[in-house]
Order: structure tokens, then sequence, then C-alpha cells
């Protein structure tokens, strides 16, 4: 059984999300960063898809009662048990009773957590367990974890200790496509968006990134027909403060887009946080292809370096 | 309608493709009537994981990034030949009570418009409604056609919690909330027909080109 003693900013169950039900309004919901995901989820021996525990911030504690491999990876937030020190990007041996203590994340802003086994959850909706905040429902209870929520882990030790594995590099410049709205936006918006930094609001959350600068304003009164927006589409509403669609977003949105981060790059707003500065730089299709290959590459190097440490 | 302007279509990321006709000379209810059908058809290829329509656009998803540049030139090849038939709808009907506890804003509507509440109900209950889009929250559905005569302004304070349920006039806009949730449409009546079920196999009960009918049950003072 694995109960959470103390959520801290916010703690959810999710996968890699779900597809398909776009055109019904339902979002994709899933982890922010896929790729930690995917890691942490190898580490102990988990199919990637398995879910994992999106923690935001940290100042959490979790207890395991059964012994479990675990594995944490994103930010650093000085995880102990027992006062061992739980490194991000390692898989670790827990023993029953242990509470995994996580301190306040002091460079990023969420961390991933796998437990190796067989995660007893209610029935996936529409194929994922992530849990969609914003509509209430999938994960355990349809809403982010709370003190006192449990699930049975039934475990599987089919890893081993010290296995390790690295995450692909962070970066605050966010690399963008362009939008389809350049021409119906008041001349310079697109020009003055790229040219300055921003930095990330307090109201941030899983629906978006919303961003502020001091040095430039993109206000406009521009409405449009409504389309389809996704994680990564970056709206501009008429207050001219961008926003970055994350994983909760809607589904349909009528604000004039000034383009869509690549979708290598939709993992750094894992780790953004309210005051970070951030600056967007548009690519190409083809660079975009080229970042989401080195990303698989990664993935790919990972597999077959646990595939002969597992020997 | 002799002059059309060709569709804009444009890859939004290397797995995304919009496609907008929004800027045609017919645009309105026909253009998404082959909005609808384009989307049926892209759906049965099996190149993408979702297709989504809004206001008279496209955005469609791809499962391979590598069919990007093959799909560009292909949508509009599609549109030129889909046609404003080539959309089977289904027709829902959604049995509704109008004012009292369930439509609290109901008589405002009517002073509003100089009408009184039964008068509502009937112009309210008099349309079909084709649903144009989904969105906004899981199984909430753009309808068009809501009557003129009954276009009413949101509230001024939105409400922190509508019913689920609840049938509602929201500016030009009338819709029914799948879930209970803050918002700030008149509501004027309530249905028990459910929209959005998360246990269904199918979770939404309407999808992108049906048709709606509120039909009276009851009109309560």
């Amino acid at each position: 059984m694995i109960t959470i003693v103390k959520p801290g900013m916010q703690m959810s169950i999710q996968d890699q999300g779900r597809v398909g039900a776009r055109h019904l309004g339902i979002g994709q919901s899933g982890c922010i960063d896929p790729y930690a995901q995917i890691i942490v989820n190898r580490l102990v021996g988990n199919a990637d898809n398995n879910p994992v525990i999106e923690i935001t911030l940290g100042l959490a504690e979790i207890k395991f009662d059964n012994d479990y491999y675990i594995a944490l990876h994103g930010t650093d937030m000085k995880a102990s048990v027992n006062g061992n020190a739980i490194e991000p990007g390692w898989s670790f041996y827990i023993k029953k009773g242990d509470v995994l203590k996580l301190n306040a994340a002091r460079h990023g802003f969420r961390s991933y957590l796998a437990i190796g086994g067989q995660w007893q959850l209610p029935d996936p909706i529409l194929d994922s367990y992530s849990t969609d905040i914003t509509a209430g429902f999938g994960g355990l209870t349809g809403q982010a974890l709370k003190s006192g929520d449990s699930f049975e882990v039934i475990p599987k030790y089919n890893t081993k200790v010290g296995l390790g594995a690295m995450l692909p590099p962070k970066s605050t410049q966010i690399r963008i496509h362009a939008g389809p709205h350049a021409a119906v936006l008041p001349k310079d918006t697109i020009v003055n968006f790229i040219n300055h930094s921003w930095h990330v609001s307090p109201n941030s959350n899983r629906m978006g990134t919303r961003l502020l600068s001091d040095e430039c304003s993109l206000e406009h009164d521009v409405s449009l027909p409504s389309m389809a927006v996704a994680p990564g589409s970056i709206q501009l509403p008429p207050n001219g403060e961008p926003i970055v669609l994350l994983n909760d977003a809607q589904t349909t949105g009528g604000y004039p887009l000034l383009g869509t981060v690549i979708d290598a790059d939709l993992r750094h707003f894992a780790q953004l946080k309210p005051g970070d500065f951030l600056h967007f730089k548009f690519v190409t299709l083809a660079d975009a292809f080229k970042a989401k290959e080195k990303l698989t590459a990664h993935l790919n190097q990972l597999a077959i370096a646990l595939k002969y440490k597992n020997k | 309608m002799t002059t059309k302007s060709t569709p804009k279509i444009m890859a939004l990321t290397t797995h995304c493709i919009f496609f907008d006709a929004y800027e045609s000379a017919e645009h309105g209810l026909n253009t998404q009537k082959k909005i609808w059908a384009l989307a049926q058809f892209c759906q049965s290829t099996g190149d993408f994981v979702d297709v989504v329509p809004a206001n008279n656009n496209l955005t469609l998803y791809l499962k391979e990034s590598e069919k990007l540049a093959s799909w560009l030139p292909l949508l509009l090849e599609q549109w030129q030949e889909t046609s404003t038939k080539d959309f089977a709808s289904t027709h829902h009907k959604l049995p509704t009570v109008y004012g009292g506890q369930h439509g609290p804003d109901i008589a405002h509507v009517a002073a509003e418009h100089n009408l009184t509440v039964d008068e509502v109900a009937q112009l309210h209950s008099s349309k079909i409604y084709p649903v144009l889009f989904l969105g906004f929250q899981p199984g909430f559905a753009y309808l068009d056609g809501l009557d003129p005569k009954l276009y009413t302004p949101r509230r001024s304070e939105p409400r922190i919690s509508v019913p689920k349920g609840s049938v509602a006039i929201g500016g030009e806009q009338t819709g029914v909330y799948p879930e209970t949730s803050p918002g700030g449409w008149q509501i004027i009546g309530h249905t028990d027909f459910k929209l959005f079920d998360i246990n269904a196999t199918s979770p939404c009960a309407v999808k992108p080109g049906d048709t709606l009918e509120f039909v009276i049950q009851e009109v309560l003072k």
C-alpha cells in the first residue's frame, strides 16, 4: 500500500495521457515531462506508460507499506528515506514502513516518482490512468492526491539498486513553430514576443504557463472563430499576457496563437516555476523533427544500457 | 456564391495540420457541414489520433509525423470533392423542464424581450440545433441557431456552481452544462439527458454534426 502523508503543493497520478477524444472536449492530461516519466518507469522495471506520481514543488511525504523499488527524476527535491538521500535518476530499494520525504525544489518545479509493480487503480478512462484535475476524473479519485489517499501497488522486483539515468538537458530557450495568426495581430506583436524574455506568472498551473514581461506589451482586440488548441499552443488573450497551454488545457479556444512549442521542448515547462525567465525562438519543421529524434535516441540508448546492466 | 476563396492549410507542428475555411465565401453552417464530412473522412483513414472540428475549421493530429507532407495537399483535394450532403448526423431529443427552481433566470430572459415564460420555452424548444463542435469542458456542445429573440447577455455575476444538466443562454448561444461547474449563462431549464458520463463506453452522447432538440416536459411557474 502507498499512502500520501503530505501531498505538498500538488501531487497527481499521471501516465502519457489520453488521445482520441479531443473532438468531444476531453483533453490530454498526462505528465508534463513524458521523458522523465518513461525514464523513472524503466529504472524500476515498469512498462513505459505505467502511471507515476507527478510531484509539484515538493514539501511532501509518501509512506510505503511494502518493500519496493522506486525511482525519482525531474528536479532535485532533496528527497530522503530514514535520513538517507534518494538522489534523482537512480533506482532505490525501500523497506516496508519507510517514508519518502521531499524538501522544496530549488532549481525546478516537478519531479516524477515511479514505484515498481502493478498499480491497483480504478479502471482507466479512455485507456489512460491520468488524472484530469480540471474535469474531475481519472487517477485515484479524479482529483489531485490528498493527505490520507492510499492505493495498492503489487510489488515487482525485476530491477536492481543503483541503476542510473540522465534526463535530456534543461533549457529556457523554447523552440516554436510559426502560428496561423501573425497577419491578424497588431504589427510587431510576433517580433516583440520573440525579442523579449518572459517570466512565469504565479497563476500558472497544469492548464498552462502564463507569461509576463515588464518590457513589452502585446495587448490587442482581435477576436477569432474558435479553433482546436493543444499542449504547446501559445495563446494571446487581449490583455497581452501569453499562455503556453499544457496538458490539462481545454480543447478549443478563440484567442489568437503566437505559435506552437515544438514537441521536444514541451517537457521544459515541467520545470519552469513562477519567476523563471524564458525566451522563444522560431525553428523549422526539420529542426523540430531533429530535436524529437534526439530525444528518441536518448531513450533508445537508455534501453540498451539497462538491458546490459540488468543481465 | 460565385467566388470561393481556397481554405488555408498550415502545418502547426510536425504532426498537426490546421485547415481553415472560415474566410471562404460561404462561411457558416454549409461550410461547417463540409468540415464535419471532411473530419469523418480523415477519421476513417486511420492516420490521425485526433480530428477536431471547431468554427469552420478543422485541426488534425497525425499518428506519424512522416505523413505530414503527403496530407497537406491531400486535404485540399478532399475538400473540393466533399459535399454538404456527405455527413450523416444523429438527432437527439432532450426532455426539458423549463422555469421554476430549474430555470432561475427564465423570468429575467422573458422580461428582457417582453415575452412570457411560456413563450421563452416555446421559442427555445421549437428549433433544431446543430452541434457545431465540442469544447470548453468535456461534452460541452456549441449549438447553432438560437432564435435572435432569445439573445440575452451573460449574467453580470457568474454563478459559482451551475448544476449539471442546466439548459442555458449566453449571448447569442444556447447550451447544456454537461457537469456541475461555474458558469455565467442565464439558466432557463434543466434536462436529465446525460451529455457526458465518464463511465460510459463512449462518454459523450453527442458528437460534432449531431442535432439537438429540446422537448418541453413541463413549464414551471
